[in-house]
């Protein structure tokens, strides 16, 4: 579904990703794994429109979208959930979901996505209109993932959504994560915390250096010292 | 009391121009971090849109308020499009010395258009300029009319970003842009409507505040930096503090020339303003939002 081919990026005179290939099959979970700095970030941001790539390829669907704006990636089914949340914070949940379809036009659709938000995620329904900064750190993560299901996403890309969450709400995340890859979503994942990583993903990839250094089954992960050890620094 | 009502209500009416002129001044630089240094031009230039509309072409002064909003909306939308797009990969730095560039256009090409006209023009007055009495308190039925348009104004301003998808866009950008391109708005796009809504509201406080003054080519300073003032005792990213801050500016000025000494009118508004400042940093609505959170 979602087809990276020897994409490179950079920034100035640095090379944050080099040559990177790898692919996303429709209705699966693939995690993007990786320390700090290791370009994880800037993965999801080329593949959003955030940054242009200097080369390579990013084919959607068949469609090449490599040097499209982000509006472009959303239009066409590919929304990120960010990393720290990133609500608008002085806005209401309401708001908040209600600017996650500005790309749609069909008004009826929306209003009922909308209910549809508050039954995928009823502890926001009570707090609807309230500011989303004043929700907890859960809560407010409930609020992205609703933002960026309102543009009826095909492929959603998550950016650590387990950091600065108690560990209870990780679960319940993770519970989110594989409740919306059930109802036919396919999810590219970054995660520092290879836990979550593999109670979610079938396919694995570990970046470090900006390259891909390891590919395989999510579930072997955990017990492979060899991976921990070289990768992620455990 | 005659007097202090007097004060007051003028006070009160140059406070809604200044706080209009402030609310320009917020709209940009809550959207885009710039603060745009020919607002005030802006407020001249489109003042003598209005004069030109109403006196020299003679039409109706509501058709004058058209031309000025909406002349004042594509002079914001033509001058992002000209001069800060272009610079748009530049520093802050570039993009505010841009507006003092824009400044000096503005008036240059006023003095080209109207400058030879008289050294100040005078609008009529849309009400009867005699004062009325009701009780003890003298009124101004022009400062009335003024006051009660740039109430009307900020409401629809208000509603405009509380209600409407594309003022709920401009505040999605102006507190958080990353996240408000992650879900597809185009933030030059945001920009651009930010620098028209911004120079319309400076457009609507001329046109109200042309029957109470004299219109000149170098009026708009005098008036910036009293928006400005306002804006920077709001908070300089508080609508409502924009309002809060004009209405004292206001007050201030017309009380300490009415009660003090007339030359105190232009420095008595910046004596409070560094009171506050030096007590409240971000601004007078700041102590509030310290207390939300």
């Amino acid at each position: 579904m979602l087809d990276i081919q020897h994409l490179r990026v950079v920034y100035g005179i640095t090379e944050v990703l080099r040559d990177v290939t790898f692919d996303v099959p429709q209705g699966s979970i693939v995690a993007l794994l990786g320390g700090n700095g290791s370009g994880k970030t800037t993965m999801l941001n080329t593949l959003t429109g955030m940054v242009k790539p200097a080369a390579g390829s990013i084919r959607f669907e068949g469609i090449e979208c490599a040097g499209l704006p982000a509006k472009g990636f959303v239009q066409r089914g590919i929304v990120q959930v960010p990393q720290g949340r990133e609500v608008w914070p002085s806005m209401s949940v309401h708001e908040n979901l209600e600017l996650g379809a500005v790309t749609r036009k069909d008004w009826p659709g929306i209003r009922s996505d909308m209910e549809e938000m508050f039954e995928i995620f009823p502890k926001l329904k009570p707090h609807q209109r309230k500011r989303a900064g004043a929700l907890s750190g859960g809560e407010q993560q409930m609020v992205a993932i609703g933002r960026a299901l309102m543009a009826r996403p095909k492929c959603l890309l998550m950016d650590e959504p387990s950091a600065g969450l108690a560990p209870a709400i990780v679960s319940d995340m993770v519970d989110t994560i594989l409740a919306l890859n059930r109802r036919g979503l396919t999810i590219l994942l970054v995660e520092q915390n290879i836990g979550v990583a593999a109670a979610v993903a079938e396919y694995a990839h570990i970046l470090q250096n900006g390259e891909i250094a390891f590919s395989g089954a999510a579930a072997g992960l955990v017990d492979n010292p060899a991976v921990l050890g070289a990768y992620l620094g455990r | 009391m005659l007097l202090f009502s007097y004060l007051l209500l003028g006070g009160i009416t140059t406070g809604a121009l200044y706080a209009l002129v402030a609310i320009g001044l917020v709209v940009v630089n809550k959207s885009t971090g710039i603060i745009n240094f020919a607002q005030g031009e802006l407020f001249m230039f489109c003042g003598f849109l209005a004069w030109m509309t109403h006196v020299q072409f003679g039409l109706a002064y509501p058709l004058a308020f058209i031309a000025a909003t909406v002349g004042g909306f594509l002079l914001g939308i033509v001058t992002d499009r000209l001069a800060f797009r272009a610079l748009a990969k530049t520093d802050i730095v570039g993009l505010v010395l841009a507006t003092v560039g824009l400044a000096f256009v503005l008036r240059g090409t006023a003095r080209m258009i109207w400058g030879g006209k008289g050294d100040y023009l005078s609008f009529p007055p849309i009400t009867s300029p005699e004062p009325v009495m009701i009780g003890d308190i003298m009124v101004v039925p022009q400062q009335m009319a003024a006051l009660a348009g740039a109430i009307a104004i900020m409401l629809v301003f208000a509603a405009f970003f509380r209600f409407t998808r594309i003022g709920k866009i401009m505040r999605a950008t102006a507190d958080n842009a990353k996240a408000a391109t992650l879900v597809g708005i185009s933030i030059q796009n945001v920009y651009t409507l930010a620098f028209g809504a911004g120079a319309a509201i400076a457009g609507a406080a001329a046109v109200l505040a042309a029957p109470l003054t004299l219109l000149y080519p170098d009026m708009g300073f005098s008036f910036f930096i009293k928006g400005f003032a306002a804006a920077v005792l709001g908070g300089l990213t508080s609508l409502s503090g924009a309002v809060v801050g004009g209405l004292l500016v206001g007050v201030i000025e017309s009380m300490a020339g009415g009660y003090i000494d007339s030359s105190m009118m232009e420095v008595a508004p910046f004596l409070l303003i560094m009171l506050v400042l030096i007590i409240c940093p971000t601004g007078l609505l700041s102590l509030h939002k310290t207390r939300d959170v």
